[in-house]
């Protein structure tokens, strides 16, 4: 038996051109029962430019990407299994989880944050992992 | 299908404790995603800073009692990320880390990362249900 594994297409250029210009990453690829969504950073969904501010600022639009892509893959962000929150330092972390609180339905899904050194001078880094739409057999 | 696990005992409610906006672990798709796991008196949720040996120790003592509330067990480990303050630390992990995961052990990456209130190891795991 072999497993779906599917490309998923972002619905607006910005992550995706990011990803282009950048390397080799799709921004999700759904595989078997889930979604797995790569470490997205702050940008316009539009055009794929880096947009920096503070980490609240940043953790608001990549969530707001996020969201657009798993709901282009048929997915949701109350079908989030699992987030992994990178932010530049963890002094920050407040910042993040009060914007974060506000766009997962309860009960919230699985989480970890730690404290990285991001590419570009970026805030905050959010992967994560979500259920698929139940279209399979 | 998407079911939250509940802490099994009040200190290991971060969420409680600390304001993070998690669940302790997601059980979806035969797997049990859990919360990265840190060291705290799982009956109080007082953080218990130690060396990174008394740390993993707390920490793989309420990964058992999580992930065995969760119907699974440490024998059930798919993957760990182990973070670490530092990878001078590795080979202390280790020392730690075979004494809970013994045969069979799962896919694992460890790396060094700041970790919240200034812990020396964090870790965080998927298991089979």
């Amino acid at each position: 038996m072999s497993l779906l594994r599917a490309v998923i297409a972002p619905p607006l250029p910005g992550p995706g051109a990011k990803r282009a210009f950048n390397g080799q990453a799709s921004a999700a690829v759904r595989g078997g029962a889930f979604v797995f969504v790569s470490g997205l950073t702050s940008v316009d969904p539009a055009t794929g430019e880096a947009i920096r501010g503070t980490t609240a600022r940043e953790t608001q639009r990549v969530l707001e990407n996020l969201k657009l892509i798993l709901e282009a893959a048929g997915s949701s962000l109350a079908r989030v299994v699992k987030v992994n929150v990178l932010v530049h330092s963890m002094l920050e972390a407040p910042n993040m989880n009060e914007i974060y609180a506000r766009f997962f339905p309860e009960p919230p899904p699985a989480r970890t944050v730690c404290g990285a050194r991001l590419p570009h001078g970026a805030k905050v880094m959010i992967e994560c992992t979500a259920l698929a739409p139940d279209d399979q057999p | 299908m998407r079911e939250v696990i509940t802490a099994p005992l009040p200190g290991l409610d971060l969420r409680r404790h600390y304001g993070h906006f998690q669940s302790p672990a997601i059980r979806a798709g035969g797997l049990i995603f859990c919360s990265g796991m840190i060291p705290v008196d799982p009956h109080t949720g007082e953080r218990l800073h130690g060396t990174l040996t008394s740390e993993a120790h707390v920490i793989f003592g309420n990964l058992k009692l999580l992930l065995e509330a969760a119907g699974s067990s440490l024998d059930r480990l798919v993957q760990v990320h182990a973070l670490i303050y530092d990878s001078i630390e590795y080979d202390v992990l280790n020392r730690v880390y075979r004494q809970y995961v013994a045969n069979g052990p799962p896919a694992r990456t460890v790396w060094s990362a700041q970790i919240e209130a200034g812990f020396k190891v964090q870790l965080d795991v998927i298991a089979a249900a």
